[in-house]
C-alpha cells in the first residue's frame, strides 16, 4: 500500500515538474514573442536574432522534463 | 574551407577619358567590390560626377515606369523571362526615342479615357436629374429666364407643398416616387416671396439641383442623353481594350527598357563612388585573391595597359591588421566559400548575421549537425521517406534561398531519419519491425502475421535482451536522455573548439586559451562531475563507489583548471558561467524528448486505429484507417515544425553563441544581372 502511494506521489510530482515549468516557459515566451514579432515587423532581418531570444525560455521546461523523466525512470 | 574567401585590396587607375569604359569593364568582369571614396580623403581627388547619359537615362526610366504602371506591367514581379531581348537592340530602340513614343501612345489613350470618363460622369448626373424632373411636364427652357420669378429646382426630404401654401406660394410641383428617400420639387415663386420660400424649403431639407440647359420636356430629353452616355461608355470600353492590348504587346519591351535603363543609371552613377581628379580616376575595391590575376588580365586585354590595376594588400585574418588600416578599408567583405554541403545552409547563417571576414562561417557545421539532429528527433522510417521525397523535389524546383534551405534540411534530415529509423530504432510509423504485440502496442511482424528472418532481426540493436528489437524511444528513455547529452557534449566541444580557432587566428594562442580554451576544460569538467554525481545519486540509496569518486574528482580538477585559465578574461563569470554550460548540455535532452513525444503520439494513434477500431468489422476498419492516416499526417507535419525549429535552435543558441560574432560586410561586387535582356556574343 505504502509503495503504491509512493508511486502515485512520484507520478504527481513528475506531472507538476513538467506542468509548472511548461507554464513558466509559456509566460516568458509570451512576452518575448510579442516583442519579437514587433521587431520583425520593423526589420525583417532581425528574424534570426529574435528567434534566438524567443527560444531561450524553453530551457526552463527542458529542465522540468529532465527532472520528470528522472523521477519516473530512476526513482 | 570554413573561412570566407581571402580578399585582396586593389586600386584601378586610368585617365579620366577612359572612366566610362573602365566602369563598363568592371561591371562586365563582375568581381570588384567597390569601396566608396570619401570626399577629402586624398588631396587633389574628389567624388566624380555622374556620367553624361545618366540623367537622360533616369528621365527615360521614369517614363517607362509611369507607362508600365498605367498598363499594369509589374517588372519587379516578372522574375523569369524565357526570351530575353538582345541588349544591343534594346539600346538602339532607347536611342531611337522609342521610350518617348511608347509614353506618348500610352498617355494619349489614358488622356482620352480620362476625358471620356469625365464626360460620362457628367452625362450620368444630368440623366439622373432629368429622370427626377420627368414627372413634371414643364419644358426645360421654361425653368429660367424670368425677371420677376425665382425658380427653385431641387430635392427635399418631405412634401413642402402645404408649408409653401401657408406662406402664399402655390405654383409648386412635387413628386416623390414610392420607396425614394427624397422627393423632387419645382417651385415658381414671385421674387418678393423668394426669401420666405427659401426658408420654408430649407426646413424640408432642400438641396438645389443643377439641370442641363436643354429644350423640350425632361422626358423628351432622356433618350438623347442616354444614347450619348451609352456611346461614351462604349468608348471607355474600347479604350480599356486598347490599353489591355498595349499591355500585352509591350510588357516584355517595357521590362527590357526598364532593365537596360536601370543598368545605364547604375553605371552612370558609379563615378559618385570613386575618386576623380582633373585628368584621372581611381577606384578602390576588394577582389577575391583567387581572381586577382584574371581581373588584371581582363583589364589589360581590354585597355592594353592604359587602365592599370595594382594589388595593395592581401588581407590576413589577424584583427590587428584590419585595425591598423584606414577606416574605409577596415572591414573586407565576406564572400562565403562553402563546400557543396555548406552552400545549402548559408541561409540559416544569414538569418543571424553575415560572418566577419576573419571568422569561421558556421554554414558547414550547421549543414552537418542540423540534419543529424533532425533525423535523430524524427527517427522513423515511415516519416523519413516522404521527407526525402519532398526535400529532393524542393531542391529541384525551389528558386528562392529560403525554400532551398528548407528543402535541404528536409532532404538531408530525411536521410538521417531513415538511417536512424531503420538501423537504430527499427521503427516505421511508430511500430517496431520485430517483436510480439502487447495489449497497447503492436509491431509490423504481428500486424502482417509474418516472422521476419533471423539475419534481418539481427541487424538491430537491443537494450534489454530481446524485449524490444531496436531502441524504443519510450521504454529506453533514460538511455536516449544519456545519448542526447553525450551528443550535446560533442556538439558543444566542437563549438568551443571553433571559437578557440577563431580567436587563435585573430589574436593568437594566449588569447584563445583565456577566452575559449578555459571553457573547453570547464565543459569536460562539468560533464565528468555530473556523470560522477549521477552514478552516486541516481538510485534508491546514495552509493559512493570508487568509480563515482574518481569521476567526480577528475571533473572537479578540470573545472578548476578551466576557471583558472578563463579568470583573466571572464573574472567571476568564469564560475557563474558554469551553470549556463550545464544548462546548455541539458538543453540537448530535447533531442530525446521530441522523439519521445512523437513516439507517444504515434503509439496513441496506432492503438486507436489498429487495436481499438480495426477489429470491429468493415466500418471499424474504415474508421481505423482514417484515424491512422490523419493521425500520422499530423505527426509528420508537427515533425517539420518541432524537429526543424528545435534543431535550428540548438545551432543558434548552443553552438553559434560560442564562436560566431557576425556583423560582417556582405561581398557585393559591381555586376549586372540581366533577366529581360541578354548580351549576345557578337556584341562584345
Amino acid at each position: 500500500m505504502a509503495a503504491e502511494i509512493g508511486t502515485g506521489m512520484v507520478a504527481i510530482a513528475a506531472g507538476l515538474a513538467i506542468g509548472l515549468t511548461g507554464l513558466a516557459s509559456g509566460l516568458a515566451e509570451r512576452d518575448v514573442g510579442a516583442a519579437a514579432v514587433g521587431a520583425i515587423t520593423e526589420d525583417a532581418t532581425l528574424f534570426g536574432k529574435t528567434m534566438v531570444l524567443m527560444v531561450l525560455p524553453e530551457t526552463i521546461v527542458i529542465f522540468g522534463l529532465v527532472v520528470a523523466i528522472l523521477m519516473i525512470f530512476v526513482m | 574551407m570554413l573561412l570566407p574567401e581571402s580578399m585582396s585590396r586593389v586600386v584601378i587607375v586610368g585617365s579620366k577619358t577612359q572612366m566610362d569604359e573602365a566602369i563598363d569593364a568592371v561591371y562586365s568582369i563582375g568581381s570588384v567590390h567597390l569601396v566608396d571614396h570619401i570626399g577629402g580623403s586624398d588631396e587633389g581627388f574628389d567624388i566624380g560626377a555622374p556620367l553624361e547619359h545618366s540623367s537622360k537615362a533616369s528621365e527615360r526610366l521614369l517614363k517607362v515606369r509611369a507607362a508600365g504602371k498605367e498598363l499594369g506591367v509589374n517588372v519587379a514581379k516578372m522574375a523569369y523571362n524565357p526570351e530575353p531581348k538582345p541588349a544591343k537592340k534594346v539600346r538602339a530602340k532607347i536611342k531611337g526615342s522609342e521610350v518617348e513614343a511608347l509614353e506618348k501612345k500610352v498617355f494619349g489613350i489614358i488622356d482620352e479615357r480620362n476625358a471620356v470618363q469625365q464626360r460620362a460622369a457628367a452625362l450620368a448626373a444630368d440623366l439622373d436629374v432629368l429622370r427626377r424632373l420627368s414627372s413634371f411636364d414643364v419644358p426645360l427652357e421654361h425653368y429660367s429666364g424670368y425677371r420677376s420669378l425665382t425658380v427653385f429646382v431641387g430635392t427635399v426630404r418631405e412634401d413642402p407643398t402645404k408649408a409653401l401654401g401657408a406662406v402664399g406660394i402655390t405654383d409648386v410641383l412635387f413628386d416623390m416616387p414610392k420607396k425614394a428617400a427624397r422627393g423632387t420639387v419645382l417651385a415658381f415663386v414671385p421674387n418678393e416671396g423668394a426669401e420666405a420660400a427659401s426658408a420654408t424649403l430649407a426646413k424640408h431639407g432642400y438641396t438645389e439641383m443643377a439641370y442641363p440647359e436643354l429644350t423640350g420636356t425632361p422626358a423628351e430629353a432622356v433618350p438623347g442623353l442616354s444614347d450619348d452616355l451609352a456611346k461614351a461608355e462604349a468608348r471607355i470600353e474600347e479604350l480599356n481594350l486598347e490599353l489591355a492590348k498595349l499591355s500585352e504587346e509591350y510588357a516584355t519591351t517595357i521590362a527590357a527598357f526598364d532593365e537596360e535603363l536601370s543598368i545605364m543609371v547604375e553605371k552612370g552613377e558609379t563615378p559618385l563612388r570613386i575618386a576623380v581628379s582633373d585628368y584621372s580616376f581611381v577606384m578602390d575595391g576588394w577582389i577575391p585573391t583567387a581572381e586577382v590575376d584574371a581581373v588584371s588580365a581582363a583589364l589589360d586585354a581590354r585597355f592594353d595597359g592604359t587602365v592599370h590595376m595594382e594589388v595593395q594588400e592581401e588581407r590576413g585574418r589577424k584583427l590587428e591588421e584590419s585595425e591598423k588600416a584606414e577606416k574605409r578599408f577596415r572591414d573586407p567583405p565576406t564572400k562565403a566559400d562553402n563546400g557543396a554541403l555548406g552552400k545549402h545552409f548559408e541561409y540559416p547563417t544569414s538569418l543571424v548575421s553575415t560572418p566577419k571576414y576573419q571568422e569561421i562561417d558556421p554554414s558547414t557545421i550547421i549543414g552537418i549537425f542540423l540534419p543529424f539532429f533532425f533525423g535523430l528527433m524524427v527517427g522513423d522510417l515511415g516519416y523519413a521517406i516522404p521527407f526525402i521525397i519532398l526535400g529532393a523535389y524542393g531542391l529541384k524546383v525551389a528558386k528562392s534561398q529560403e525554400f532551398q534551405a528548407i528543402a535541404s534540411v528536409l532532404f538531408f534530415g530525411g536521410i538521417w531519419a531513415a538511417i536512424f529509423g531503420f538501423f537504430f530504432f527499427a521503427e516505421m510509423l511508430g511500430m517496431h519491425f520485430v517483436g510480439a504485440a502487447t495489449e497497447t502496442s503492436t509491431t509490423w511482424e504481428a500486424l502482417l502475421g509474418v516472422t521476419l528472418p533471423e539475419w534481418f532481426t539481427g541487424m538491430f540493436p537491443s537494450l534489454d535482451g530481446g524485449g524490444h528489437v531496436g531502441i524504443s524511444k519510450l521504454h529506453d528513455a533514460v538511455f536516449m536522455l544519456k545519448l542526447s547529452v553525450y551528443i550535446g557534449i560533442v556538439h558543444l566541444a566542437v563549438s568551443y573548439f571553433l571559437g578557440f580557432v577563431n580567436i587563435l587566428r585573430q589574436h593568437g594562442f594566449a588569447h584563445a586559451m583565456h577566452e575559449k580554451g578555459g571553457w573547453l576544460f570547464s565543459l569536460f569538467g562539468i560533464s565528468f562531475l555530473c556523470y560522477g554525481l549521477s552514478l552516486a545519486l541516481f538510485g534508491p540509496e546514495i552509493v559512493l563507489t570508487d568509480m563515482a569518486i574518481r569521476t567526480i574528482a577528475i571533473g572537479a580538477v578540470l573545472i578548476a583548471i578551466g576557471v583558472a585559465v578563463c579568470w583573466k578574461v571572464e573574472k567571476s563569470h568564469a564560475i557563474m558561467g558554469l551553470l549556463s554550460v550545464m544548462g546548455n548540455i541539458l538543453s540537448y535532452t530535447r533531442l530525446a524528448a521530441i522523439g519521445m513525444s512523437k513516439a507517444g503520439m504515434a503509439l496513441a494513434f496506432n492503438y486507436m486505429s489498429i487495436l481499438m477500431l480495426g477489429p470491429n468489422g468493415i466500418v471499424g476498419a474504415v474508421a481505423g484507417f482514417a484515424v491512422f492516416v490523419v493521425g500520422h499526417m499530423m505527426i509528420w507535419v508537427l515533425a517539420i515544425i518541432s524537429a526543424g525549429l528545435h534543431g535550428l535552435r540548438l545551432q543558434y543558441v548552443e553552438m553559434m553563441a560560442k564562436f560566431f560574432a557576425g556583423d560582417g560586410v556582405k561581398y557585393d561586387p559591381l555586376a549586372i544581372k540581366r533577366v529581360h535582356t541578354e548580351v549576345l556574343e557578337t556584341e562584345v
